[in-house]
């Protein structure tokens, strides 16, 4: 359970945002991406994996980034989140343009992808620790940054041993803390509960409304259309590199129930199986044939 | 330079909690010492062999065994664990300059490689070595093959920020043995035939060899001590540029 401190930490992270810290200015989007295009070189000639996304997130928002394997979300991540070039476009992060000033950037977001990505070989304090002092902090401070999150993140009595010990949920919550050392305007998930089980995603779950609840805006990308029904304000859906849905879950319900005078509400399922041009049949088909 | 010190602490402790690929750096160039001087010690007796200055074959060889202890390159592929499982992306994501994230390995190999090459130095004493050039050149003996360590290992990052795969890392690090084998490993270069001395003339690894050897076997020849030396700036000063830029347009 987070205890004072932590509250009073995570209370001036809220003050900060609330009162729009420098560089971002009121009414500024909190990620907004134009016209963003990455295109690869393969053996195969040219792959376009992102053919031209416009997305506007607002700040304090929860915002699901949804579309089947290949689609080009983690593409996208990348891009907005420094790790990869854009071919043509622009993206901003808290105001700020991630090519043209990428290390101002890093500063003002906070990254866990898809496999969470931990050395082994330290403990979770030192990992903790390390990130601290990669972001500028002094060792005490630092020491005193990791203490907080393993406290907010309860893995205070994990702190000390080797990651390498650690199950896929607790890999996943310090993942979730050092995305956090620098107590980031904007944090991108990447498939944070993939492979988790079902008491794990709960517990991930909780730990994204409690960060947006301090008034993180939140970028989560997720192949669980329960779970960004569950957490997000509002989503985009991306197929063959392509925004094809956006708007708020409930929005893209009643569309689709209006667009196919359906009886009932249909779920984001039926929502996602429409946009990507799937039919739940030829899903099932595809599973009976990695099955076989 | 304080990220690169950070970082390079990280790539410290990452060693010493791997012992499993610690001692074989150790072990493996004690173990040719050992092989090498059974199989020539007999043919070249201290008391009738002029280019052993009075030692025994045990000194002249004990070049080979710090170079290979230097050559291991591990560093590289706890590189690609970092990449493969994603944290060299989590240090990505840091607003630390990129050279601080491929300069902190090197600067941990400094110190990993000085550390590495006085335990070397110390277990090879039992064997009759001494070092004629005496402390002064201990400390250029074990500087020097620091130094190459840190070469080899910023040419072997190369291989790993290009491949991003342990096999292609691992593949390309044995380059070594043919690199040690066209040196005047077991006799000087006068002594080699024809073609291998033009090829030991072309290969660098032979001026560090040269260089040790000299530290060991003879007072301070310092033709012979700065060629080494020079031959290890300059490959470091290829392989430090050729990382940053590596580095700088990883994607």
């Amino acid at each position: 359970m987070p205890n004072s401190n932590d509250l009073d930490a995570l209370g001036r992270q809220t003050e900060r945002v609330l009162s729009s810290p420098p560089g971002t200015e009121a009414g500024q989007a909190a990620v907004e991406a134009r016209g963003l295009v990455k295109h690869y070189r393969s053996r195969e000639g040219v792959v376009e994996a992102v053919r031209g996304v416009d997305l506007r997130v607002e700040a304090g928002e929860v915002f699901g980034f949804l579309g089947p394997n290949g689609a080009g979300k983690s593409t996208t991540v990348r891009m907005l989140t420094t790790l990869l070039s854009i071919t043509t476009g622009s993206a901003t992060v808290a105001g700020i343009d991630v090519a043209a000033h990428p290390d101002a950037a890093r500063l003002r977001m906070g990254v866990a992808l898809q496999e969470a990505g931990l050395d082994p070989r330290q403990t979770g304090r030192e990992l903790l620790e390390l990130q601290a002092r990669l972001f500028g902090m002094k060792p005490d401070d630092a020491a005193a940054r990791a203490q907080q999150l393993l406290e907010l993140v309860d893995l205070t009595d994990a702190a000390d041993r080797r990651i390498k010990g650690y199950s896929g949920g607790m890999k996943r919550r310090l993942d979730l803390a050092s995305a956090l050392v620098h107590e980031p305007e904007v944090l991108f998930l990447d498939e944070p509960t993939t492979g988790l089980d079902p008491a794990s995603r709960l517990v991930v779950w909780d730990e994204v409304r409690r960060i947006n609840g301090r008034g993180t805006t939140v970028f989560l990308t997720t192949q669980y259309l329960e779970e960004a029904d569950q957490l997000c304000d509002r989503i985009a859906i991306i197929d063959d590199g392509r925004i094809v849905r956006e708007g708020t879950p409930s929005e893209l319900k009643t569309e689709l129930q209006r667009r196919l005078a359906l009886d009932t509400e249909p779920t984001l399922d039926d929502v996602f199986l429409d946009a990507t041009g799937r039919t739940r049949e030829r899903v099932a088909g595809v599973v009976r044939e990695v099955g076989a | 330079m304080r990220y690169t010190w950070v970082l390079g602490q990280r790539a410290l402790r990452e060693a010493l909690r791997t012992p499993e690929a610690l001692l074989p750096t150790l072990f493996i160039p004690i173990f040719f010492l050992v092989v090498n001087l059974g199989q020539a010690g007999k043919i070249f007796p201290s008391s009738k062999t002029d280019f052993l200055h009075g030692q025994n074959y045990a000194a002249f060889q004990l070049p080979s065994s710090m170079l290979l202890a230097a050559s291991f390159g591990t560093a590289a592929l706890f590189l690609v664990e970092d990449i493969e499982g994603g944290y060299f992306d989590k240090l990505r994501s840091s607003p630390v300059p990129r050279t601080a994230l491929v300069l902190g390995r090197l600067v941990a190999e400094v110190v990993k490689g000085l550390g590495i090459a006085t335990v070397l130095v110390l277990l090879a004493l039992p064997f009759g070595i001494h070092l004629a050039s005496g402390f002064g050149g201990f400390v250029l003996l074990i500087l020097l093959t620091a130094m190459w360590a840190v070469v080899y290992v910023g040419f072997m990052q190369l291989i790993a920020l290009k491949t991003r795969s342990a096999a292609a890392t691992n593949s390309g690090g044995l380059i070594f043995f043919p690199l040690l084998f066209l040196t005047p490993n077991f006799v000087p270069r006068h002594l080699l035939t024809h073609p291998m001395e033009i090829a030991a003339t072309f290969n660098p690894v032979t001026y560090v060899m040269e260089a040790l050897r000299s530290l060991i076997l003879d007072d301070f020849v310092w033709g012979r001590i700065l060629g080494g030396f020079g031959v290890v700036a300059a490959l470091g000063v290829i392989m430090v540029f050729l990382n940053l830029r590596m580095i700088r347009h990883y994607d």
